[in-house]
């Protein structure tokens, strides 16, 4: 009798313990996302200031030097910015990315007569200022120097300072100026060494799997090529970055930072988890069907492409996917393969130089300007977008080949 | 009766690794007869009709000697293709186990894949003549294109049978077909079985004694590997030479 109660007991006391020890993990994946995301989110708007530009008929809008012209209609807005320093305090409120625009609108413009109030890029101080990240002590706040504050008050009493849609995050690539400072360069790195991860190491390791399961016999040999393969996968990542180094850089000559070495060294790394999930997933196809397809005078190879490799394949793709989601998170092998210089230039293709968005978070977090905290923590936000993505992929394709019969 | 010889085994041994597996078995099998091998478990029966279309070579440590002489070829020679023979031996297993895809395409596979058929229409008949056949037509023919599994297990082990009388074979193996399968669906199969005699070789592996007498022309009784006694299944079952024999129909061992 007290032996079933205790026995109920426990199963309660165990039951217990296990809904700790997942609201426990649920509470810490819960403040971890929350801390991204309210750090990284403001990153996803810019500051701006408005500037009066008054430029008349007559002038030829694309053939103005950009630069001097919005100088000058700044000056016109601060008749009382008269010295030198407090020119140059008035214009480093703005960031080199505004000349950049100012530019690109006057090649637009279409018209002989620009008058109005436009906005454009404040530098990384006043935006960091701005938005919060940064108080006020006095008249300086950060690095805006009390100089400087008295024409940030100025444009705040106009009302000529507002946050806009940060377009340089998603649109450009990196910088040295956080404000310009994107993620496209190192998204489309990603996405190339990706791709190319991905149709090296699936066909690669579903043949060997295939090979392994299936093909050859059981001896010394295999066992050997068994006994590897699992070894390979937990080693750590940073070696098979030394191996890509040796081999495509060192060996192969493959140019240096190119997305394509990043992605056939990911390939490298991904291959193992690729071969262990698709031997498992073969060896669950009920050999009931293997031997009805034998029995029915189908050869080996018409059996393995008929019935094990669709029976397997959703357990094959499953496997592959998470491979692959490991790959995207993965910085230290594409550290020694070079992925990891200041690039200013989305890449056009898998052989130019180019980082990934893992080694961008990283580069990042090691900058000393404020501004390029939110923008980590922005980039780490789009990363888990890419992951969460890539496993909703997983499921779905899961979920459309697994056909019930 | 007609008496010609299907299936001659000559001495024939088989070892799974170094296990031997059977011994120097000689038997042989009539046309258009049933043959029903018994014996209690273990004792090879299994592999005796694994080795009439070859599925042992699938087994890596399997190694066998001897011969397995079909219409007087031996199929134990190298020259004797395994897949193409497979076609002339078709195989019902123990569990159903039809294809993860529609009735039409289990039976569809085989011809398909051996290029037996010119056209759609040839195909479709092929497919309507096999499910009659096996008595299975009129009980699935709404449900051509549904999935073979959802059948019932009766019903899935003729989808079997009729999948391999597709690809028009000589002879059927048949590896304990109702030991799945409950009295009714039994029945059906072993009426079926009755009838697929007047055009095949039928070889039927079974557990069940009173199904042998049921069915079977013949009876070989196996022990330990080794075949004890062959027979007319009614002087088998009437009067047993061996012993062995007689303690086992009678259920004193197995």
């Amino acid at each position: 009798m007290s032996n079933i109660v205790q026995r109920n007991k426990s199963e309660k006391r165990f039951q217990f313990y296990g809904l700790l020890a997942v609201g426990l993990a649920i509470f810490l994946l819960l403040v971890l996302l929350l801390k991204i995301f309210s750090t990284g989110f403001s990153a996803f708007n810019q500051t701006y200031l408005g500037v009066k530009i008054q430029i008349e008929k007559g002038e030829n809008l694309s053939e103005l030097d950009a630069r001097s012209t919005l100088r000058e209609n700044l000056r016109n807005m601060f008749p009382e910015a008269k010295s030198r320093s407090d020119k140059k305090n008035l214009y480093s409120l703005f960031s080199p990315g505004a000349y950049i625009e100012f530019e690109e609108m006057l090649e637009a413009y279409d018209g002989d007569v620009i008058d109005g109030y436009y906005y454009f890029l404040a530098s990384d101080d006043l935006d960091m200022y701005f938005k919060g990240t940064v108080t006020r002590q006095g008249n300086s706040a950060g690095r805006i120097k009390p100089s400087q504050m008295k024409f940030v008050d100025e444009f705040v009493k106009m009302n000529l300072i507002e946050l806009q849609f940060n377009r340089y995050l998603l649109g450009s690539a990196d910088s040295r100026n956080p404000e310009m400072a994107g993620i496209l360069g190192a998204i489309y790195g990603s996405l190339f060494a990706i791709l190319i991860a991905f149709v090296t190491s699936f066909p690669l390791g579903v043949l060997t799997a295939i090979y392994l399961e299936k093909l050859t016999k059981q001896n010394a040999f295999s066992d050997l090529i068994e006994t590897n393969i699992n070894n390979l996968a937990a080693v750590p990542s940073i070696v098979f970055g030394l191996l890509g180094l040796a081999i495509f850089l060192n060996f192969f000559e493959l140019p240096r930072s190119a997305s394509l070495v990043g992605g056939l060294t990911l390939g490298l790394m991904t291959l193992p988890t690729i071969v262990i999930a698709s031997r498992s997933a073969i060896k669950s196809v009920p050999p009931s069907i293997e031997e009805a397809s034998i029995g029915l005078g189908s050869s080996k190879v018409q059996t393995i492409f008929n019935f094990t490799l669709p029976l397997a394949m959703p357990g094959i793709l499953t496997g592959t996917i998470i491979g692959i989601a490991r790959a995207i998170g993965e910085t230290a092998p594409l550290l020694m393969i070079g992925m990891v210089a200041f690039i200013v230039d989305i890449p056009q293709g898998p052989l130019d130089a180019s980082t990934a968005l893992p080694v961008q978070i990283f580069l990042w977090q090691d900058s000393p300007e404020r501004a390029f905290v939110e923008r980590t923590s922005a980039a780490i936000i789009v990363l888990l977008i890419f992951l969460f993505l890539l496993n909703i992929t997983a499921v779905y394709l899961r979920k459309k080949l697994e056909k019930k019969w | 009766m007609s008496e010609s010889l299907k299936i001659a085994v000559k001495n024939l041994n088989v070892f799974y690794g170094k296990k031997q597996a059977l011994f120097d078995i000689n038997l042989n099998i009539f046309s258009n007869e049933v043959t029903s091998l018994i014996g209690p478990s273990g004792c090879g029966k299994s592999t005796l009709i694994k080795c009439f279309n070859r599925m042992n070579d699938l087994v890596e440590i399997c190694k066998y000697d001897g011969e397995v002489l079909i219409d007087g070829e031996n199929i134990n020679d190298t020259s004797t293709d395994p897949v193409s023979l497979r076609t002339r031996v078709g195989m019902v297993f123990q569990k159903p186990n039809p294809f993860p895809k529609s009735v039409y395409d289990n039976i569809a596979y085989g011809p398909k894949l051996h290029g037996m058929y010119k056209n759609k229409d040839d195909l479709d008949e092929i497919v309507v003549s096999s499910l009659q056949k096996a008595g299975l037509f009129n009980e699935v023919k709404d449900r051509l294109f549904e999935p073979g599994t959802g059948l019932s297990g009766g019903q899935q082990q003729r989808l079997c049978i009729a999948r391999a009388l597709a690809v028009n074979p000589e002879i059927i193996l048949m590896d304990e077909p109702c030991s799945a399968l409950d009295p009714i669906a039994t029945a059906k199969i072993e009426e079926l079985i009755e009838e697929l005699k007047e055009k095949y070789t039928i070889v039927i592996v079974t557990h069940s004694m009173q199904q042998a007498a049921r069915v079977s022309n013949r009876t070989a009784y196996m022990h330990m590997g080794e075949l004890v006694e062959t027979g007319l299944t009614k002087n088998i079952f009437s009067n047993p030479e061996h012993a062995k024999t007689q303690d086992y129909i009678t259920g004193r061992i197995g």
